[in-house]
């Protein structure tokens, strides 16, 4: 519903954007508008440039040459209501805090009154399906449940852009396709707007309405497909949708070629 | 398997136990010469005397306080020197060298040059104590910072957290391990450090003490004062073991 | 460690820079002091010690001293860390011991020492075999727990002697992270022997050291110093070169007490 109303004017805006990094030409000529609500995936083969342009869109990195705009203004920083979701969440967790303390960090952060954030926080971790495990340290947690608790930190920031890296490239298939359940229905619930980077063809189509395919050396976006699958996903029924088989065999096509 | 444990450090006590029968056996035949060796029995009763007429006691806490003050010196300057250093890669490579070239050389070799610097006074053994507890603490912390996970600035980054936050939060928190582990073998070299300021510069102490009983031949009281500075050694570092297995009690996993 | 192969220019600044400041200092204010003098007097002090051998000779007094007590202690220390590592029941027997008598700082020893023998290298050595002892053997110790178990499997399984398991298996499978120790207790052993000769023993560097000093010749004192800085420099270097050369980068561990 959101992205039809400001179908207009994007929320993130990639504007002939070119990046060398160390003498290496990264990214391109690369040309990108994402609506206000909308669920993008990057997918391509390693070495493409998609952690890079997400990087670019998160304010990590500046581009060379051209613009990154979020809402008409210029991305000189990252800023507080763009969240990211590292892939290494291993890394990106604060091992000597709780999963409590961890999303609190966020909270403080934001400078948000004390008051009621312990509720909030609980709130946030029974969302992601942490709830009641707030005093359990990172390391003593599952992958898929550290995961959970980054994507926890994240919502904490109320973001109305979500980058995600990989997000569940360490995981399980089984805990995989949970999660990615749950991430389509909490991006569906905040109405935010997602940026989603995987080198997995299927993971793009399921979660996307949009799915970008970059290819290497240098990086540049070489295949934009729309997605025009009902928003309600279905593990099996989506994946079994003649239009999902399609764009599949479109991509993988797209990749092999890109290979060759 | 806690009975286990419990019943292999009853028998651990025992053995040494055992060997404290052993030192009291070997006195009493007299196979070492009581000149050299007192038997725990007479090193026990010179300590007691000691500490009930308060001499010793009054010694013992000198030689605390001299390695506790060294040691917080040295802490709060090495914590925050190593801090600034390890955080930023300009200030290592400048000053990282120096450092390294430092490390090697033993404070105890300083005294000649803090002696002839501010004589035989309290600020000189307080001075090398702090000077040479500095090393550990201040190599550990730079090391520390430098070894923060940079997907944590990014995280930090991200959430926008302030530059002091990010000290605070992130960056402090996680060289946590190893400024620890500096204070630990800072806390070694001060009570080290401490003995031997006060057996060079004859400040009241235990050093001073042990030094006097053994050119006066008083064994039991030289034994005495040994005992002292090993209980004191073994004390600080349990509670400083104590303090970082609860301060990192992150680290154990369920 | 590889500070001693390539040098970055960056780090030369600041010792150079004091260097020079000192100097300049010493000579703009005409320095008169019994404690500190110009980086010139000191070099100039220093190779005249080194001329005429008084210096070398003291420097070879304090390493034969810190080269036996470390060879006593570490062999000491390295076999009973090598003996609680394989036995279990015996590392558990000595635990109370070990964790009791480890934590006397070794400078504590030199008043007893001092009554047993007096003055000379025995009152240094057995300092330092002390001191360097149980860095030895709870190095060594936990270096054999941290051996594979597949080799101590696979030496029962070929039913190796005892002196065959250690020798052929324990000892080589353990030996880099040995000789790490070996390096720490390097570092120690010239540490706790200038430290002896600075507060008793009449010999070596530290006591030349301090003669200086109290013979108000700054220039000769810190020149020792300085000297006692390169000694410590140079052993750790050479045994990380020695490391280097014996296990190569896969010896790169470093050891924690």
């Amino acid at each position: 519903m959101l992205e039809k109303q400001h179908a207009g004017s994007p929320v993130l805006h990639i504007d002939r954007v070119n990046l060398t990094l160390g003498g290496h030409e990264i990214l391109r000529d690369i040309n990108l508008s994402i609506r206000e609500g909308e669920f993008v995936c990057v997918v391509g083969p390693s070495g493409c440039g998609k952690t890079t342009m997400l990087r670019l869109l998160a304010g990590l990195y500046q581009p060379t040459s051209g613009d990154v705009t979020y809402r008409s203004t210029r991305m000189t920083h990252p800023r507080q209501d763009i969240a990211i979701v590292f892939q290494d969440y291993g890394k990106a967790l604060l091992p000597w805090r709780t999963a409590h303390g961890n999303v609190s960090l966020a909270f403080e952060a934001l400078n948000a009154p004390r008051e009621g954030r312990d509720d909030k926080i609980e709130q946030l971790l029974a969302k992601v399906g942490l709830g009641g495990q707030g005093k359990k340290y990172p390391n003593q947690l599952s992958g898929g449940m550290q995961q959970r608790l980054q994507i926890a930190r994240c919502l904490a920031q109320t973001p109305s852009v979500l980058l995600m890296d990989e997000p569940f490239g360490a995981l399980d298939a089984m805990t995989r396709q949970g999660l990615q359940d749950e991430i389509l229905s909490i991006v569906r619930g905040t109405g935010a707007t997602a940026f989603f980077v995987t080198h997995d063809l299927e993971e793009a189509i399921y979660l996307g309405d949009r799915v970008i395919g970059l290819l290497p050396h240098p990086g540049r976006v070489a295949i934009e497909v729309e997605v025009n699958l009902p928003r309600d996903r279905n593990q099996l029924t989506t994946r079994e949708d003649p239009e999902f088989l399609r764009l599949r065999r479109q991509l993988f096509d797209f990749i092999k070629e890109a290979e060759s | 398997m806690k009975i286990d444990r419990l019943l292999w450090t009853g028998a651990s006590l025992l053995f040494f136990a055992a060997l404290i029968w052993f030192w009291q056996f070997v006195s009493d035949n007299r196979w070492v010469s009581p000149v050299f060796l007192p038997g725990p029995d007479r090193a026990w009763n010179a300590m007691m005397r000691g500490l009930q007429t308060g001499d010793l006691g009054l010694r013992w806490i000198a030689t605390i306080e001299r390695m506790i003050y060294g040691w917080l010196l040295a802490s709060l300057a090495g914590i925050f020197l190593g801090a600034v250093i390890g955080s930023s890669e300009m200030a290592r490579a400048y000053i990282g060298p120096s450092l390294e070239l430092m490390r090697p050389l033993p404070a105890s070799a300083v005294v000649p040059l803090a002696i002839a610097l501010l004589g035989l006074s309290e600020s000189m053994v307080l001075g090398v104590i702090a000077f040479g507890a500095l090393w550990p603490m201040l190599l550990a912390t730079v090391h520390g910072f430098s070894a923060v996970e940079p997907r944590l600035y990014e995280v930090s980054r991200a959430l926008g957290l302030s530059r002091s936050a990010v000290i605070f939060k992130i960056s402090l928190p996680s060289s946590m391990p190893d400024i620890l582990a500096g204070m630990r073998l800072s806390l070694t070299v001060a009570l080290i450090l401490a003995v031997v300021g006060e057996m060079l510069a004859s400040r009241e102490g235990l050093g001073s003490h042990i030094m006097l009983a053994a050119r006066a031949f008083r064994s039991a009281d030289l034994f005495a004062g040994v005992i002292l500075l090993g209980v004191t050694g073994l004390v600080s570092a349990l509670l400083l073991g104590w303090f970082e297995s609860w301060m990192l009690r992150w680290r154990e996993s369920r | 460690m590889n500070a001693l192969l390539r040098i970055d220019p960056r780090g030369l600044v600041l010792p150079v820079g004091l260097l020079v400041l000192a100097e300049v200092f010493a000579r703009a204010t005409n320095l008169q002091s019994d404690a500190l003098a110009p980086p010139s007097d000191i070099f100039v002090s220093g190779i005249a010690a080194l001329a005429d051998g008084s210096m070398l000779y003291a420097t070879w007094q304090t390493l034969a001293n810190a080269g036996f007590g470390l060879a006593i202690g570490f062999s000491i220390g390295m076999a009973l860390g090598i003996l609680m590592g394989l036995f279990a029941p015996l590392n558990r027997l000595l635990e109370v011991t070990v964790e009791v008598l480890r934590p006397i700082p070794s400078v504590a020893l030199i008043p007893i020492a001092l009554l047993v023998y007096g003055f000379g290298h025995r009152l240094e050595f057995s300092i330092v075999a002390f001191a360097t002892m149980w860095p030895a053997l709870i190095l060594t110790r936990s270096a054999i727990a941290g051996i594979e178990p597949r080799l101590i499997e696979v030496s029962r399984a070929l039913q190796l002697s005892l002196s065959a398991r250690i020798f052929k298996i324990v000892i080589p499978a353990a030996l880099p992270r040995i000789f790490v120790a070996l390096r720490l207790g390097v570092g120690i052993s010239l540490i706790v022997a200038v430290t002896v000769e600075v507060t008793t023993n009449p010999m070596g560097v530290g006591y030349k050291m301090m003669e200086a000093s109290q013979a108000l010749r700054p220039g000769l004192a810190l020149a020792y110093l300085v000297w006692v800085g390169i000694l410590g420099w140079a052993v750790n270097g050479l045994m990380l070169l020695i490391q280097k050369h014996l296990f190569g980068p896969a010896a790169n561990i470093e050891a924690r007490l």
